[in-house]
């Protein structure tokens, strides 16, 4: 586009694009041969604006919607591909109307989730400590006497990837390396690390994936999330809803057990979702399954590197206590990334805790193909009405908290995860006072 | 050398042709003075005559059925269906009669079905599809499907030259979008595959319009060596070179624009894990259109077409297995 | 010609054939009583053998058809090309495919015409002008049609000929053919043999009109001959001939005659009233031959006899052969050298050697 097009710029209001339009499936560009109004013209929706040639057929552009031609962007005698914009017209503070042709359509809704090509399939430990290896990987590890239950896997949740034990090759100088290049572009930084204690972390203790930082990119781990989150939203239809806790019984409760808060907010979901089973449930595609068991996620922070979601299994047969020591360990772990793939599986439930750092409201994420997640967030001390035996209102100092829950409105409906709320409330303010 | 449109190298391929041999004649609906409905033909009437560029009726069947006649005693017959999805009611006279002429009777059917197929331009569920997989199935015909102008060129050369059936899948998504060098004259392109870009770290099996998706979703992956391979062949396919390049790279990713169930990729996948399972490295990866028709709504099409973004995710999961 | 057919005579007026033949020679005669024996017998021996369990497969024949393609197929000349219908076995014989052959085709032995690779009467012998039918009928009415187009697109005076029968004219095949050939005035005949039931299905339930009144709708010729008199099947084949070399397009000769036998082996054809095959019986093509030659004089027995003893000795080769070996199973699925086209068939009839290098 020439900068005499752009000087004749007019802006005002919304403007609508005038864009090439596509006169056949294979047609990938044309030529403007011709300008029927100028830059200033007032124009009717429909009116033909420019001429325009393809290499089918010679036809003109009809605008898209009244108003005023506000910018011409390509010249005469320019070609330019499909879909580039010829045009803007200003249509004077109303949008289109509907039944806008294509040269302006709104932007298409979201489309639906692509379906997604599962790359492989999830990680999953083998029995007992042993690891499973790629046939190219026990072939080589054959051809060269390697101990594979030595060798540092790279790959993802620690599995041994065909550079792995071709570095290893490399460096023992155990014979020919007939596809040498497979390695050359990822250093070993593991293997020849100084640091190192061992020459290989225990096989049972997969690590979770660590992050490593790309220039000037964003993490593996970060992109995963990124990913995954994108993902949720896109397939879920995501809808929060809050409640407000008084949290006094939990605050005495805690005091007196020294557990956190965070174990009783378990506690009183493992009730909830017994008592609304539709919440513990797995959905995917038009598949929604419920599941027995409560094996609940608790969102770990990784710190800068990101986050985890480690989960404890049948939680329902564990104590407040039980579960206190439980996610205790889970976070320690995770940090330490000594999480296996079984940690980080199975989910059927999420909590998430970020009110340690004094938010006090959230929206989170659905954790797919679960159906909800619980958001906990600060307790703050607010001042609330109360009502005595007697029926009399007044105004008390209670430590407070609002519980968010974002449930998928495909599995289940409004009143539903409300009720769910009002249980996890009614648990947690009723707890025995002993 | 003359730099050419893949659409133009296909018409550059039947002109020379036609000039060469005076047994070759194309044959389809608008082919004639409209000149196809996507040029293809556009001017070779007035050079050949409405006789060698003929315009048939609306009637697919019978334009296979009547070019195995021509065939069979002793012309070279191209024929166009006006969309690769229209050979459905050519179907029977292509893989029942022409397929399995030689074995039976020992009887020579030379001729070219072209095919413009594929989708990615709201031509809805019957202009956007990719029929190559039913030919695969059906013993006696050759399909090749060419990525690039000059491959375009060269294997409708070898096609015509065949003594068999060969279905031409020529991509409307490629006609005028890929352009390169091509050579003058006759030359035939071999029916068998082309390393597109060479590579260490995982492979992508493609052909056609994804040959130019997987080096665009592989152009710059975090560094990794991925090698992209150009089947062009699909019958026959050239086992050799898919095996070579996993045996190099061990880590495969399929791409198919068909829909997914046993579609040309299942076919390469079957082969990997049969022979080359002990170069594997991770699992044998597919990327395809899921099993549905192409809707029309480009948000809708969008979705379930293969495109860079899928191709490079597959890519860098198997990546980090 | 006659027009001694199941329904009233068509439009045509045509009369009984003369006593003398203008086209038609003693021998020629003579020889079309012999393609009819041959088919006859060689499908009763065939018969016999599937019922010893030689034959594998299922067996379909023509008996009492025998005049539809014997006629049609002796007006051709070697240059000329033929898409053969199952109940046409005369059409092989004449174009020169030796008993033996045919036999062994039937048995799936090595000798066989496909060598094993079809059954039954899926065959031609391309080297004698002829493509082997698929089961999808009428498919081959479209190759014929290509055919023709081919000769005419390179100026040639030959001619395409294919069978088919009532049932095909219900078929989609059918339409693209006859509208093809039709726009482009193709060389191409088209004989419709019309035996009265497709498998169980009785020509009523299969079309409302006559398919030889849509020949005028498609822009051609269309005739009903009796197609139980050979030399009327000749006849109107040689004309249709005539009129296709001469650039006067396409024909359809509906010849009208009846499936005496089930559609294959198995069927005992019970959906057939008895009164319908014994009004047929008393048609019988080979019969009104042998009649016609015995009132000129020649000795039908001795045609008979010779007829016999060549089947016998066919039939002895045939069993002598051996099955084809499983070896080269997997070769041949494509064509590795150059695509030769189909070569010349015999063509006995007098005419042509008449032409001498005419044609």
């Amino acid at each position: 586009m020439s900068s005499s097009t752009t000087e004749k710029t007019i802006s005002t209001g919304p403007v609508v694009d005038v864009t090439m339009p596509q006169m056949g499936v294979s047609v990938a560009e044309g030529t403007v041969v011709a300008w029927r109004v100028g830059v200033g013209d007032r124009i009717e929706a429909e009116q033909a604006i420019c001429d325009i040639s393809t290499d089918k057929i010679d036809t003109e552009v009809p605008a898209p919607a009244g108003g005023v031609v506000a910018e011409i962007l390509v010249p005469v005698g320019e070609t330019v591909e499909v879909g580039t914009v010829l045009a803007r017209l200003s249509v004077g503070g109303e949008r289109a109307a509907d039944g806008v042709s294509g040269a302006a359509v709104p932007p298409a809704p979201p489309a639906p989730t692509a379906p997604t090509t599962p790359a492989a399939p999830p990680a999953r430990a083998a029995p007992g400590n042993g690891r499973r290896y790629s046939p190219v990987v026990s072939r080589i590890a054959a051809e060269h006497g390697i101990d594979l239950s030595t060798v540092a896997g790279t790959g993802r949740n620690g599995r041994v990837r065909k550079q792995d034990v071709m570095a290893l090759v490399d460096v023992d100088g155990g014979g020919e390396v007939s596809t040498a290049a497979a390695a050359a572009d990822e250093p070993p930084m593991h293997i020849e690390s100084p640091y190192r204690p061992d020459p290989a972390p225990p096989p049972a203790a997969a690590a979770a994936p660590v992050a490593e930082i790309a220039d000037g990119g964003l993490s593996r781990m970060r992109r995963l999330i990124g990913e995954r989150m994108r993902q949720s939203l896109q397939t879920a239809a995501t809808c929060t809803t809050w409640i407000e806790v008084d949290m006094s019984r939990v605050e005495a409760a805690r005091a007196r057990l020294g557990v956190t808060a965070l174990a009783f907010v378990a506690r009183a979901t493992i009730d909830a979702l017994r008592e609304h089973p539709a919440l513990n449930a797995w959905l995917n595609g038009d598949d929604y399954a419920r599941v027995a068991d409560v094996n609940l996620g608790i969102a770990v922070s990784l710190g800068e590197d990101g986050l985890i979601v480690p989960v404890i299994h049948r939680a329902q047969e564990l104590s407040v206590e039980g579960l206190a020591a439980r996610i205790k360990e889970l976070a320690r772990r995770a940090r330490a990334r000594e999480l296996t793939a079984d940690d980080v599986l199975g989910g059927t439930f999420t909590i998430t805790n970020p009110g340690q750092y004094g938010s006090i409201m959230a929206t989170p994420i659905i954790n797919q193909p679960q159906v909800g997640i619980l958001d906990l967030e600060a307790v703050i001390k607010r001042p609330v009405v109360v009502t005595d035996g007697e029926g009399n209102d007044s105004i008390a100092i209670r430590p407070m908290t609002i519980l968010g829950l974002s449930w998928d409105h495909r599995a289940l409906d409004g009143a539903l995860s409300a009720q769910f709320l009002a249980t996890v409330k009614r648990r947690l303010e009723g707890l025995a006072l002993s | 050398m003359a730099v050419m449109t893949y659409l133009q190298a296909i018409s550059s391929a039947l002109r020379d042709e036609l000039r060469a041999d005076e047994r070759v004649l194309v044959m389809g609906e608008d082919i004639g003075v409209f000149g196809g409905a996507f040029k293809v033909t556009d001017g070779f009437v007035d050079e050949f005559g409405t006789d060698r560029v003929m315009d048939t009726p609306l009637a697919e069947s019978a334009i296979i059925g009547c070019a195995i006649g021509a065939a069979v005693v002793g012309m070279r017959p191209v024929c166009e269906m006006q969309f690769a999805d229209f050979i459905s009611c050519g179907f029977d006279q292509l893989v029942n009669v022409a397929a399995k002429m030689h074995y039976r009777q020992s009887l020579a059917v030379p001729i070219v079905v072209r095919l413009p197929s594929g989708g990615g331009f709201s031509g809805g569920p019957f202009h956007s599809q990719n029929p190559e997989a039913l030919f695969m199935h059906s013993p006696g015909i050759k399909v090749v499907a060419p990525s690039t102008a000059e491959d375009a060129k060269g294997l409708l050369h070898a096609a015509i030259h065949d003594p068999n059936p060969v279905c031409f899948m020529e991509h409307k998504h490629l006609y005028r979008r890929v352009k390169g060098e091509v050579a003058e004259g006759v030359y035939e392109t071999p029916f068998s595959a082309r390393v597109a870009r060479a590579g260490s770290d995982l492979v992508v099996i493609a052909y056609g319009a994804m040959v130019e998706v997987a080096l665009a979703a592989t152009e710059d992956l975090d560094g990794a060596s991925v090698e992209v391979l150009d089947l062009r062949s699909l019958v026959p396919l050239d086992e050799e070179a898919v095996l070579d390049s996993v045996a190099r790279c061990s880590k495969v990713v399929i791409v198919d624009e068909a829909n997914m169930t046993c579609a040309a990729g299942a076919q390469v996948a079957a082969l990997i894990a049969e022979k080359a399972f002990e170069d594997l490295d991770g699992p044998v990866v597919r990327v395809a259109t899921p099993d549905v028709p192409i809707p029309f709504s480009p948000p809708l099409e969008q979705a379930v077409l293969p495109g860079v973004d899928r191709v490079r995710e597959a890519c860098r999961e198997l990546l980090d297995y | 010609m006659a027009t001694e057919t199941a329904r009233p005579a068509g439009a045509s007026g045509e009369t009984a054939p003369p006593a003398e033949q203008e086209h038609l020679r003693l021998q020629d005669r003579i020889w079309l009583l012999r393609a009819m024996l041959l088919m006859r017998g060689i499908e009763a021996r065939a018969m016999s053998l599937y019922r010893q369990g030689k034959v594998p497969g299922s067996f379909y024949d023509g008996y009492g058809q025998e005049a539809v393609s014997a006629g049609a197929a002796f007006a051709m000349a070697p240059e000329d090309r033929l898409c053969i219908l199952h109940r046409d076995l005369a059409a092989h014989l004449i174009r020169g495919v030796t008993p033996a052959r045919i036999l062994s085709q039937y048995m799936g032995r090595a000798a066989g015409i496909t060598r094993g690779r079809d059954g039954n009467v899926h065959f031609g012998d391309p080297r004698l002008g002829c493509v082997g039918m698929v089961s999808m009928l009428p498919d081959m009415m479209l190759v014929a049609t290509g055919m023709a187009m081919a000769f005419k697109l390179r100026g040639e005076h030959r001619c395409a000929l294919t069978w088919f029968g009532d049932g095909s004219t219900s078929r989609g095949d059918f339409h693209e053919a006859m509208n093809w050939a039709g726009v482009q005035r193709l060389p191409v005949v088209f004989v419709l043999e019309n035996n009265q039931y497709a498998y169980s299905t009785p020509v009523d339930k299969q079309f409302a009109v006559d398919p030889v009144e849509r020949a005028a709708a498609y822009g051609f010729a269309g005739l009903t001959v009796d197609g139980n008199d050979v030399e009327a099947m000749f006849d109107a084949a040689r004309e249709a001939r005539e009129r296709a070399v001469a650039g006067g397009g396409p024909t359809l000769i509906e010849a009208v005659t009846m499936r005496m036998h089930g559609h294959a082996a198995h069927d005992d054809m019970k959906y057939v009233p008895k009164e319908q095959v014994e009004e047929w019986r008393r048609r019988d093509p080979v019969e009104r031959q042998e009649r016609r030659l015995r009132d000129l004089g020649v000795d039908v027995d001795a045609v008979r006899a010779a007829v016999g003893e060549e089947i016998e000795a066919a039939a002895t080769e045939a069993l002598a052969g051996p099955m084809p070996s499983d070896e080269d199973v997997l070769e041949g699925v494509f064509c590795e050298g150059e695509a030769e086209p189909l070569g010349d068939g015999q063509a006995p009839w007098s005419g042509f050697a008449r032409a001498g290098g005419e044609v």
